[in-house]
């Protein structure tokens, strides 16, 4: 096991590279002279090697691999001088901006670094090799490289009094951190459970959850929770997500403006989340995906199930975009699409820029342009733009045996009725025929039915001039309509049968793979510079030259005589898998890191090269490597290594001694906070609003723009977001806002930005403002469900709720005082009206009605009611227009009182007049009634008087109240509001509001409330003014920081 | 709502109606602004911020509106003058050629078939076609010796906005600009693009794309068409005073939250947004409510002709987001309409018809309002066009090929001399042979414009410092700044 000394050691390390990564190269000259393999050679391999050393055709026979070739110099003498930076040619040309040719240029860091390195002599490490083979060599240095190195077995550091070192995780975490700087305490449960959650399912834990696993007794509660979400169908739906970011996945072809769709590619998206849920081993995931096609065996007769799981599986190398299908099956679109594929391969399973290597050498890794070729020629069988197949060309059908059957027996059918339809066709076309040849005489009647009978080739010109002249004799199907046009009707049923029948033929389904053709093994060239115009010398499939020790480099069998296909993509897979090649296992076990803390252990997961970064934790990578493949590469595995590491399960918050050793959280020293993605935001409001459907698997559910242009995701089908289309062309609104990749290649790391549109679409957006008003329809339904919770919240700390401003109903008016003296509300509303009972008349009530618009009065000593209140002391004054609409009955009194009494009446009978009352004052709590009677009786007495009342507070502004607008049904219960309150936040944030927050929430109503009376606005159509305030609160509620947030 | 005010009254302003605002996110918006950062340089870790910066030196613009003109506008139609060229018509272009469409192609010389004369006191010449833009040509510097050395479009589009031919993934000038200087404006987005209601143009998004940098470096692109700004209007039940009540509440349950994770930056700039997100919905429909502009600005713009509507309306609205702070504003055409391959005639004057007016309405605007001293403005395609015929048979459907050898652009305002041409094609309009100005030397020009050094703007992307030029050779053209 490590020492103490060993810690320190490696403490050392850290700060070298440290100090490597702070400072650019050209401020550490000075305390060591540059050299050769070290600072020179990446310069020269960025800027020159491609003309002077990469390939056999040396520019001015200049070479500039060695030192000794560059001491010996090209056509024009030596390149350098050592010693005398003045007399170096190399140096002169970089300088004047001669070398490299065309437009671009060496840094003056960089020239000064090659004058610093002449002056000094030119020192190499060590000496140079006697011979060279061709193309530029791989170094030392470069080979040991740390992504190319073999994957170590580090040792665990020891600590053994330390309970916050649980796993190996945590000891080679706890061993990297600098003085000072320890494990934070782990999070509280609530947090636990809702980090592991998210993490492995992609959902927020509901109420319930949170309940069961807070009250779980069981000392091992943490390990079952990790168990039960492992185990839920939606780890797979969560995991595949991220997988299909690095696939490229979309569900259309890209490329060309028509972005075709694919309508097959969710198989494979299904796929992914199927292995992801059985936890096939990754190895074994990887392997189907480049080379399902070679282990499928023959292809013939029906699939097996293994078969289309294997074929499902090659789906990952047709996911790159393209257009050759819809519209450009140019050589350039079909190499892009080859490009693209390799580019996908190459920086999800490699780790690895290599399609860099597309047009020259690797500017800054060892990676050749052949290399590059190399892998493509592992592809090209399958993907060869030379016997191109666009996209529909490749589709596998899954039709079986049976249901080709069942095909055939179905056409034996048709055609048995086509046979019949036929043979009554030329029944009525005899018939027609025969008719019309009675209307002429002979012998032109015989000449006719002669040259008509006779075969159209075997006519003589006779007799076609014949026919020609008598069009009308000419019957065929095509006009039999016009002679007979119930034969035509008849003729129709026959067809009708056969379209019914085709109907109930098997569906025909298809896979999108990749299906290398038996036999076909083109050759692969390097093409200068990239351009397949050029193709020069021929390359063979092999593995990356730097991932082999010197001199072995793998090749893969040209053909593998064993397979139908070359089997080029299974050695590549499975050399690629081979536990000892350092690639693939780095790679995989880095994102899963990266989407669990953040951040990769590799910052770029996609390349580990030298434009990447470094790991931060060198050890702990290849931990977690040796581990994951030791454990049969299961990713469960891995997930469980992670999760219960101290280093997942600390909590978030910081304090200032950590933040004043690492800010940035580099080690560890608590979890980061995370946004949550696009999916999870989405899905989580759909949870909350209980719309969420959990429906696994199947074609994608459809996306288009609404009427703003704006695309959504069709709202009938509340699916959780993966399994929304992915057009690459119309993005979803809501998705790319929060950053979900819009696939032209493919997303290695989403971007996690924090912009002014994404509260827009949070505060305006239709789909959250929809959602925010069914989760407070749930809430309401909660609420009266369990109206115990009310009881815990006191209600006498209620704040003062305004009552309604507009109320319904009849009474009586005081003829002495000219008051009203009684007012009584209407009981019951019917959705549109205020009234008696369900039916009018109503035994009580009479034909009393008021509506938006207005009503009918009951009989004369029951007039129709509208009340307005006044909220404050102010100025009334009132506009509106009293019609009575019927011809019959004696027509309708309108009468407005107020405690002033009566303020002007007016009569109308099947017509209408202006009702309008000039400004007065009123006091806070002042009623105004709108008292409309029947006069002698109530026949055909319907009327409107839409009221614009308009209201000046004292010290305020005037502020229309329009009883049209206005009208409401039954006045909110406000007693229920904090039980919907609190059920709101149980919905949207699993946990019951703190008393402080209740009461914030309820002092918010209540502003809100007043809000509302004052300006008579501030509800949407059909809503009471206190829904409305409960879905505003639910929908700031999924705008908060604490939905949008991970701790 | 007056948001274009110096810093120190925008302060007290924020303070006096800061009411409602989140206390913590006014502070932190408050902060910004006192704490107005250094401009990123060598070394700098890249920032992730909107945060206003100091420029390296004084600088002479802080807006900038280009009018890019995808296509490649013949410049020897337009804006240089070829006697020569007119003289030798029909007769065989002796000198070597490249052409994009090779089955067209002929090397007959191709005389304008349009009349040019000086203008103004500098005497500029430009052709017929160009009318008001020949009234503001005392403003103008008009450089006629670009050359990108490529002929293509896409490979001249990138090296413009990128910095190298033909190179995707870099970020576009705006980027690098608002990575530099941040925002001015605390309502707005910094880099905004005002698209064409016919599409996007020829490269699509690549014209604005943050490349390596992050999103917020991108460009917004304002929608053609209502809503140009998407979800920026709540429902009507929401406007005013309730969504400003809910938002109050929003901010108070974040600040509870935040006051249990303080010192996450990442919460105060969501707390932030919000807040942005709620001063846009004023200022941006403030900014787009051109109504509030005079019938005889309507007019100058054109907005009351059908062909120089829509162009006359996005240079009012480039002119009206300056006033409110935005950096870089871009209008773009759908597609290439100056790649006039055929009818250069009719096809040329058409698209003239359609940008003069308005080009040159917004150059007089902004000087009549005294911005145009701070605020520079590009008029400019990717390309030329070359001297012979592209053949269609007959000399009425003849048109031009491409040709980035030598070409015209202008720049005015924001410290440019105006009144001035500098640089030279040959005779024939072919090459540019006098003060060659390079995208690079154009991009190193307006960075110096801003008060920035361009080698001196960085951007760290994986372990490689990235400039806008991308170290190749490029110098500030100081020949042509006052």
């Amino acid at each position: 096991m490590l020492a103490s000394s060993s810690f320190s050691i490696h403490h050392q390390e850290w700060i070298i590279w440290l100090f490597f990564i702070s400072f650019p190269l050209a401020e550490i000259t000075a305390a060591e002279p540059p050299y050769f393999e070290t600072e020179i050679r990446p310069i020269l391999r960025e800027h020159c090697f491609d003309c002077h050393g990469a390939t056999a055709e040396l520019e001015g026979g200049l070479d500039l691999r060695l030192v000794r070739f560059m001491k010996s110099g090209g056509d024009s003498g030596m390149a350098i001088v050592p010693g005398d930076p003045a007399s170096s040619l190399l140096l002169e040309r970089v300088h004047e901006g001669d070398m490299p040719p065309g437009e671009s240029r060496v840094s003056p860091e960089k020239i000064a670094i090659l004058e610093e390195w002449i002056r000094q002599g030119a020192p190499t490490l060590r000496a140079e090799p006697e011979e060279i083979g061709p193309g530029i060599p791989i170094t030392e240095e470069e080979r040991n490289y740390w992504a190319y190195r073999p994957i170590t077995r580090p040792g665990i550091p020891e600590f053994s009094t330390n309970e916050r070192i649980r796993t190996p995780i945590d000891a080679l975490i706890a061993n990297a951190m600098p003085e000072g700087l320890t494990f934070s305490s782990d999070a509280d449960r609530f947090t636990l459970i809702q980090r592991a959650y998210y993490a492995l399912i992609g959902l927020p834990p509901t109420l319930e959850q949170i309940n069961k696993w807070q009250q779980h007794a069981d000392s091992n509660w943490y390990d079952q929770l990790i168990e039960e979400l492992l185990a839920s169908p939606h780890y797979g739906e969560r995991w595949a997500r991220h997988w299909l970011d690095t696939a490229g996945y979309a569900d259309s072809d890209g490329y060309t403006v028509a972005d075709r769709s694919r309508e097959w590619a969710w198989r494979y998206r299904d796929y992914v989340i199927k292995s992801f849920n059985t936890d096939k081993p990754f190895d074994q995931l990887i392997i189907e995906q480049l080379a399902g096609d070679e282990l499928a065996g023959p292809i013939g007769g029906d699939l097996t199930e293994r078969q289309i799981e294997l074929l499902t599986a090659t789906g990952f190398l047709r996911m790159a975009a393209d257009g050759t299908g819809s519209g450009d099956n140019s050589p350039e679109a079909r190499n892009k699409t080859i490009a693209d594929t390799l580019q996908i391969v190459g920086t999800t399973l490699l780790g690895s820029s290599v399609h860099c290597a597309q047009c020259h050498d690797h500017r800054y890794d060892p990676i050749s342009q052949v290399d590059y070729f190399a892998l493509r020629a592992v592809f090209e069988p399958a993907l060869d733009w030379k016997a191109w197949k666009p996209p529909a060309a490749r589709l596998i059908s899954l039709s079986t045996e049976q249901d080709r059957a069942e095909a055939a027996k179905i056409e034996e059918e048709v055609k048995q009725i086509a046979a019949d339809k036929a043979t009554k066709q030329a029944a009525f076309i005899k018939e027609v025929f025969e008719k019309e040849l009675l209307k002429y005489e002979e012998p032109l009647q015989s000449q006719l039915r002669t040259a008509y009978e006779t075969p159209a080739k075997d006519r003589d010109p006779e007799q076609t001039k014949l026919l020609a002249s008598n069009p009308s004799i000419n019957i065929s199907a095509g006009v039999l309509y016009q002679y007979r046009p119930d034969a035509a009707e008849e003729l129709k049923k026959f067809d009708a049968q056969i379209a019914e029948l085709r109907a109930k033929k098997p569906v025909e389904q298809f896979i999108m793979a990749l299906i290398e053709p038996p036999n076909h093994q083109p050759v692969t060239h390097l093409f200068h510079r990239g351009d397949f115009n050029q193709p020069k010398q021929v390359v063979v499939p092999a593995g990356l030259t730097v991932a082999a020790a010197e001199g072995e480099r793998v090749t893969f069998l040209d053909n593998d005589p064993e397979l139908p296909t070359t089997g080029r993509r299974l050695a590549f897979a499975h050399w690629l898998t081979n536990p000892e090649n350092p690639l693939a296992a780095r790679a995989i076990v880095n994102r899963i890191w990266m989407h669990h803390f953040g951040r990769g252990i590799v910052a770029t997961p996609g390349d580990f090269g030298k434009l990447g970064s470094e790991p931060t934790h060198p050890e702990l990578l290849d931990w977690l490597a040796r581990d994951f493949i030791d454990h049969g590469w299961s990713l469960k595995h891995l997930h469980r290594q992670i999760l219960t590491s101290t280093a997942w399960r600390q909590s978030s918050f910081r304090h200032p001694s950590g933040e004043a050793i690492d800010a940035d959280n580099q080690y560890y020293w608590r979890k980061s906070l995370q946004r949550v993605e696009a999916e999870i935001l989405r899905d989580s409001i759909l949870l909350a609003s209980g719309s969420l459907n959990p429906k696994l698997y199947g074609p994608p559910v459809e996306v288009a723009e609404d009427e703003t242009g704006q695309v959504r995701i069709d709202s009938k089908q509340p699916r959780r977001s993966l399994y929304a289309q992915i057009r690459r062309s119309q993005p979803v609104g809501m998705l790319q806002a929060f950053d979900a990749p819009v696939m032209k290649v493919n997303c290695d790391v989403r971007s996690n930005t924090t912009v002014a549109p994404q509260s827009l679409m949070m505060l305006n957006g239709e789909f959250v403002l929809e959602q925010a008003g069914l989760v407070a329809d749930r809430t309401t339904e909660l609420a009266a469900m369990d109206s115990q919770q009310t009881i815990q919240f006191d209600l006498s700390q209620l704040p003062m709720m305004p009552s309604p401003i507009w109320s319904y109903g009849t009474g009586e008016v005081n003829d002495k005082t000219g008051t009203v003296s009684k007012f009584v509300d209407l009981p019951h509303f019917t959705g549109s009206s205020w009234q008696g009972g369900p039916k009018a008349p109503d035994s009580v009530f009479g034909w009393v009605i008021l509506n938006a618009n207005g009503g009918h009065p009951g009989n004369r000593k029951l007039p129709a009611m509208r009340r307005w209140t006044a909220p404050t002391d102010g100025q009334v004054s009132i506009a509106g227009t009293l019609q009575h609409g019927s011809e019959n009955g004696d027509g309708v009194r309108g009468r407005v009182f107020s405690a002033g009494g009566q303020r002007d009446i007016w009569q109308v009978q099947n017509n209408s007049t202006p009702t309008n009352v000039t400004t007065f004052t009123v006091q806070a709590g002042e009623e105004i009634d709108m008292v409309v009677d029947c006069l002698e009786n109530e026949n055909s007495d319907s009327f409107t008087w839409p009221v614009q009342l308009t209201f000046t507070p004292v010290g305020g502004n005037a502020v229309v109240h329009d009883s049209v607008t206005a009208f409401r049904g039954p006045a909110d219960d406000f007693s229920e509001l904090p039980a919907q309150i609190i059920a709101a936040w149980q919905l949207i944030l699993a946990r019951s509001p703190s008393p402080d927050e209740l009461k914030m929430s309820m002092e918010f109503a209540s502003q809100q409330l007043k809000l509302m009376t004052d300006h008579s606005a501030g509800t949407a159509p059909n809503r009471t003014p206190g829904k409305q305030v409960l879905v505003n609160i639910c929908q700031m509620l999924m705008n908060s920081n604490e939905f949008l947030y991970i701790e | 709502m007056n948001s274009h005010l110096p810093v120190n009254s925008r302060r007290q302003f924020l303070q006096q109606t800061g009411m409602g605002v989140g206390a913590v996110a006014l502070q932190w918006m408050l902060n910004r602004e006192s704490a107005t950062a250094k401009p990123p340089v060598l070394k700098d870790k890249p920032h992730n911020d909107l945060l206003p910066r100091a420029p390296h030196f004084e600088p002479q613009a802080t807006a900038m509106i280009s009018l890019f003109q995808h296509g490649g506008p013949a410049h020897m139609d337009l804006t240089d003058p070829k006697p020569e060229l007119s003289k030798h018509h029909g007769m065989d272009y002796s000198g070597d050629i490249q052409f994009s469409f090779v089955n067209e192609a002929s090397k007959k010389l191709f005389g304008s078939p349009f009349h040019f004369q000086p203008y103004g006191e500098s005497g500029t010449e430009l052709s017929d076609l160009l009318p008001h833009t020949a009234g503001i040509v005392d403003d103008l510097c008009l450089i006629r010796s670009m050359h990108t050395g490529a002929n293509g479009h896409e490979v001249s589009i990138r090296y413009f906005h990128g910095g190298i031919p033909a190179v995707l993934g870099r970020p576009t000038f705006g980027s690098w600009l608002t990575y530099a200087l941040g925002s001015e404006t605390q309502d707005l987005p910094a880099f905004m693009v005002l698209s064409d209601p016919g599409g996007h143009p020829v490269d699509g998004a690549t014209n604005w794309s943050n490349g390596f940098m992050p999103s917020m470096f991108q460009g917004t692109v304002l929608r053609p068409k209502e809503p140009r700004i998407f979800n920026l209007q709540p429902p009507k039940h929401l406007s005013g005073p309730f969504q400003r009540q809910n938002l109050d509440f929003l901010q108070s349950l974040n600040q509870q939250h935040l006051e249990e994770h303080p010192g996450e930056s990442d919460l105060e700039a969501r707390i932030a947004s919000y807040e942005l997100a709620a001063r846009m919905q004023t200022a941006a429909s403030d900014a787009l409510d051109i109504s509030q502009e005079t019938a005889s600005t309507h007019s100058m713009y054109g907005l009351d002709q059908p062909e120089t509507r829509d162009y006359g309306t996005r240079c009012l609205l480039a002119r009206r987001f300056v006033e409110r702070g935005v950096r870089f504003i871009q209008l773009f055409h759908s597609g290439q309409p100056w790649d006039n391959h055929s009818n250069i005639k009719t096809g040329l004057a058409s698209i003239c018809k359609k940008t003069d007016q308005p080009v040159a309405a917004l150059v007089k605007d902004l000087k009549q309002r005294g911005m145009l001293d701070s605020t520079l403005v590009h008029w400019g395609g990717e390309i030329g066009r070359l001297p012979v015929t592209q053949d269609h048979g007959s000399p009425e459907k003849a048109g031009r090929d491409h040709n980035g050898q030598g070409f015209s652009i202008w720049l005015a305002g924001g410290g440019i001399r105006g009144g001035m041409t500098f640089g030279k094609t040959d005779e024939f309009g072919h090459r540019a042979v006098e003060n060659i100005v390079t995208p690079n030397d154009f991009q190193a020009t307006i960075m110096n414009q801003f008060g920035l050094n361009h080698e001196q703007v960085v951007y760290t992307h994986g372990n490689q410092q990235q400039v806008i030029t991308a170290n190749r050779p490029a110098r500030v053209v100081e020949e042509i700044i006052t």
